[in-house]
């Protein structure tokens, strides 16, 4: 902690808190989240959940607080290049975490209600959105519950069903390096649906852009969920993302991460609470890691209730000096029983000097219950390379065509089409790069 | 076509071909049988450029072509096809988009259109009925859930489909039923014309009762040490291969004094 103390950005921290409550009058969440958070500082390799995990190169660097709204013309164009090619949706942009109405587009006002966070008091907030996870050790999420000011908040009233999915796009902006403390919030309302892509984007030449995001979702009853993540970011970008997803009795809440590369750290923790019985839930994740690059994914899902399935799907491809992380968390307790929980992590390294910790990770205390989970980690399987190639296929294609292979488990589940189309592009596209680079090294 | 002049491999460190001479011309079928261990199926894989052979001595040449420089998927482009022993189940590796880039990939550098997705399907149809290969393709991964025999025939479907100018194949008849022995043979035999030529690695004499060979070679220890007709491959059903092998190992003690 001594050596934490020292480091600029806890400081900074400290004098933003104290300077933003210096009338006293702090939430009592956000002081107990703020003392959390001062008392041990930001996570180490010391704590299980960070083991492989190392943020504090990451922390090292000089960050400001301080957001600059990029010209209007700029964010025009950075949006309409993050746009999918082909996806017919609505728009909700955000720039440095400010809704954006001129570039939002929106169904009709009967379908939604949207909120600026920063307009949502304190009191209003922790009272009706409390994060079940808020105390339970994870620092980064109490230096957001701290210090978060600004995010959206969506609620899609009872039995409102989108006609399109909704494409959220994040920009941030700012004249130095940026740390970034947003939190989100996402409310289904019974009987509702929506499939929702969230894309965050740094407008920044060469600057570092941190971002400890917060996302909280509940789902109602009778209620679904789609969401894409999609991270396809800049080398100087780092991500820490929190999602809590509270489901309540039969919903249905559908995530896909898509890890691209190449932020130099992506660490990702989805809290799953299954607060109701007969849910059902469904996680897959693709991340390809790219050379130099952290991509840490850890997941839980609570089964609390009994009755309820949930399905984990998690491949990971990796290239040149790339490191992965999973670790996959599941919760079985004792009225939860008839559960299906089934969890899959498969990842295939393509480079000698590729790192994997996987760890799954299943607690169950109920008896009547089926389980099961599987991990592995392997390269090409060579015998299968060589048949493709002895029937003429070259040996990048017969590579491209084994990783589609792969990751087929997690693509056939992804409904959406331009979607899917979009991130198996943006997949082959860096691993062929990559390719080009590694091509002696590996298999000369 | 085929011209193999001293060839020598190992694998890992261990020769196993020691000096093979063979020439095959188009519109031949030449069969290969010795017994187990031999270095039979040694042979087709190094023709076909499986990465852990390492050639130490010899030359292979296809139409002039030296196939030793050639990486497997060039030998395949220039008319090279190796009908699998075991063929491999590739999950999630559809068989029709797998068929589609093979395809595509040997008509780019043959310098031949690219087939329209209709012409694709049409001919897939063709040659499946050519050679009475009627497992279900679509929405299939490549060979999963075949039995053996589908798998062997899948081969013979891919040669159809592929028409190289020299085919391998590497124990085609094991683990067929006579039946299945007798459609995959009779597919080869639709597929045979002057233009090609045809390798069979057999154990067994049956197979030839269906494709007649133009000539029969014996590989033991490495090397071809008896070539003849057809009936040279009932003289083995008949004898086995033991006055073979003392035939060999006499002339090596001959040799040493």
């Amino acid at each position: 902690m001594k050596k934490l103390s020292k480091s600029p950005l806890y400081q900074q921290l400290v004098d933003a808190y104290n300077q933003r409550n210096s009338d006293g009058n702090a939430a009592q969440e956000r002081e107990q989240a703020f003392t959390a958070f001062v008392e041990k500082g930001f996570p180490s390799n010391r704590d299980e959940d960070w083991k492989f995990t190392n943020i504090a190169p990451f922390l090292a660097d000089d960050y400001s607080f301080e957001l600059q709204e990029p010209a209007a013309a700029v964010l025009e164009n950075t949006v309409q290049q993050a746009r999918i090619p082909g996806l017919d949706s609505y728009t909700l942009v955000l720039v440095n975490g400010k809704i954006n109405g001129t570039l939002s587009i929106l169904p009709d006002a009967s379908c939604f209600k949207l909120q600026q966070l920063s307009e949502v008091s304190d009191v209003n907030y922790f009272n009706t959105y409390k994060s079940e996870h808020v105390g339970a050790g994870n620092r980064m999420l109490a230096l957001n519950t701290a210090l978060f000011n600004e995010g959206y908040l969506l609620e899609v009233p009872a039995s409102i069903v989108w006609d399109k999915p909704l494409h959220v796009i994040q920009l941030f902006a700012g004249e130095q390096n940026l740390f970034i403390q947003n939190r989100n919030v996402l409310v289904m309302g019974r009987f509702s649906g929506l499939e929702v892509i969230e894309s965050v984007i740094s407008l920044k030449d060469g600057r570092k852009l941190f971002v400890n995001n917060v996302t909280q979702v509940k789902v109602a009853e009778q209620a679904s969920l789609i969401q894409y993540q999609i991270q396809h970011n800049q080398a100087e970008d780092r991500l820490i993302d929190f999602l809590e997803v509270v489901q309540e009795k039969n919903s249905r809440y559908d995530h896909f991460s898509f890890n691209l590369p190449g932020a130099e750290l992506i660490r990702n923790n989805l809290e799953i609470v299954l607060n109701g019985s007969a849910t059902e839930t469904h996680l897959m994740g693709l991340y390809l890691v790219g050379d130099h690059q952290l991509t840490d994914n850890h997941t839980a899902i609570h089964h609390l209730f009994p009755n309820c399935d949930s399905n984990e799907i998690y491949k990971g491809v990796l290239l040149g000096k790339g490191k992965a992380v999973f670790n996959g968390k599941v919760f079985v307790e004792r009225p939860a029983q008839k559960t299906n929980a089934f969890q899959q992590n498969n990842n295939l390294l393509l480079s000698d000097k590729a790192q994997v910790f996987a760890k799954p990770q299943l607690e169950i205390f109920a008896d009547d219950v089926k389980c099961s989970h599987g991990c592995t980690v392997g390269q090409f399987d060579p015998e299968s390379l060589f048949y493709l190639r002895s029937r003429g296929i070259g040996e990048d294609s017969a590579r491209k065509l084994l990783v589609e292979a792969f990751m087929f488990d997690v693509t056939q589940r992804i409904t959406n089409e331009p979607v899917k189309e979009y991130v198996q592009s943006l997949i082959y596209e860096k691993m062929e790069n990559s390719f080009a680079d590694t091509n002696t090294s590996v298999y000369g | 076509m085929l011209s193999i002049k001293n060839l020598h491999a190992n694998i890992e460190g261990k020769e196993i071909l020691k000096g093979i001479n063979l020439e095959v011309n188009a519109g031949e079928v030449h069969a290969i049988m010795g017994p187990n261990g031999s270095g039979k199926s040694s042979l087709a894989s190094v023709l076909a450029g499986r990465e852990n052979y390492e050639v130490t001595e010899g030359e292979v040449w296809l139409d002039g072509k030296n196939l030793l420089d050639m990486k497997p998927e060039e030998r395949a482009r220039e008319g090279v096809f190796l009908a699998f022993q075991y063929p491999v189940e590739i999950p999630g590796v559809s068989n029709i988009n797998f068929l589609k880039t093979a395809l595509s990939e040997i008509r780019t550098h043959r310098n031949l259109p690219q087939l329209s997705a209709k012409e694709f399907l049409k001919m897939t149809r063709e040659k499946q009925e050519l050679v009475e290969f009627e497992a279900k393709l679509a929405n299939r991964s490549l060979n999963q859930g075949f039995s053996g025999g589908e798998k062997k025939r899948n081969e013979v479907f891919q040669l159809a489909m592929l028409e190289p100018k020299l085919s391998i194949l590497d124990e085609t008849d094991s683990g067929l039923d006579i039946d299945a022995l007798r459609i995959v043979s009779s597919g080869i035999n639709k597929l045979r014309s002057p233009e090609n030529a045809f390798v069979l690695i057999t154990h067994y004499q049956r197979l030839l009762e269906y494709i007649v060979p133009d000539f029969v070679h014996v590989l033991y220890n490495g090397q071809i040490v008896k070539s003849g007709n057809k009936d040279l491959a009932l003289e083995l059903e008949e004898k086995g291969y033991d006055w073979l092998k003392e035939q060999f190992h006499g002339n090596a003690a001959l040799n040493e004094q």
